[in-house]
């Protein structure tokens, strides 16, 4: 893991699709999102209160999701020390439920100019998906990567 | 489904306010955050300074929950919108100004629309968007 190795914006093609590994999400990964983000809502963690709601059982805050499919789409994605997140746009569409296990795919949907010469921007189109197919969270993110002719000292 | 413990307070559709700001107490940034996220999510920065994009993002909904009123009843969150303006270090502080700007009655509760700035120590706004959550409406007595 030395200085940045791209890639750059000119290495990305729109078109290239990523599968992701898969994840099972956990009892033990939604009590340490939990003690970690603040974020005790009892939709999370009171597994008696949610036998009464329409999810039946506690489920994986949204937010849990979506940073488990960042790191899980990061193990396939080429790495970058430049690639930085510069929008999102995201809908939760199911509950991710303890045992579940999830895998994202991917698509590079655009490219297009950057607000600086530099640097360019890449929108990547991401689904997660659950172990029976259905689509529990999807979205879109728009990313900066460096130019390779803005990156020529490294 | 919406029934809550006996005795707590919990703020529903019908008390929500549009327009009025809502400010957290803030959180300081510590490489204990970056390392218990980075080990939770699989993906830890090289410069071990860097604050990953989702995490101030992610501690906003647990310090959302600090604000003085009481909780909101939220049943789900269905989705957001979100700039990623600045980058977060180790050591800065981040609050959060919530305000709803928009309500919608539904069959089964109702939709809020919420606008989140995340500030850093400086003031300056680190992360903003808009987020649509569902939240319950008040039960018949």
């Amino acid at each position: 893991m030395g200085a940045q190795t791209g890639p750059y914006f000119e290495d990305i093609r729109v078109g290239e699709e990523y599968t992701s590994p898969g994840r099972t999400v956990t009892e033990a990964d939604i009590v340490i999102f939990a003690g970690l983000s603040g974020d005790y809502n009892v939709l999370h963690t009171d597994a008696e209160h949610m036998k009464a709601s329409t999810f039946g059982e506690r489920i994986a805050h949204g937010l849990l999701g979506l940073a488990i499919q960042q790191g899980l789409l990061g193990r396939v994605m080429p790495p970058s020390g430049a690639e930085q997140l510069g929008a999102l746009k995201w809908k939760f569409k199911g509950p991710i439920k303890i045992g579940d296990t999830i895998h994202v795919r991917a698509r590079v949907a655009a490219k297009k100019d950057g607000e600086k010469p530099e640097w360019g921007l890449v929108t990547i189109e991401r689904r997660v998906l659950n172990q029976r197919g259905e689509v529990v969270q999807e979205g879109e993110t728009e990313h900066r990567l460096e130019r390779r002719s803005g990156a020529a000292r490294a | 489904m919406t029934a809550v413990a006996a005795g707590e307070r919990r703020i529903y559709f019908e008390d929500v306010v549009v327009g009025v700001p809502l400010e957290t107490p803030g959180m300081t940034l510590t490489e204990t955050h970056v390392n218990l996220f980075g080990g939770l999510i699989d993906a830890r920065p090289q410069d071990p300074r860097a604050v990953p994009d989702l995490l101030p993002l992610c501690l906003s909904s647990g310090l959302g929950w600090r604000v003085p009123q009481p909780p909101l009843v939220v049943l789900a969150f269905m989705g957001f919108e979100w700039r990623f303006l600045l980058p977060a270090r180790v050591g800065d502080t981040i609050r959060s100004v919530s305000t709803t700007v928009a309500k919608r009655p539904m069959k089964d509760g109702g939709v809020l629309i919420e606008e989140r700035n995340i500030l850093n120590q400086r003031g300056e706004i680190v992360q903003s968007g808009k987020l649509t959550l569902l939240v319950a409406r008040r039960p018949a007595a």
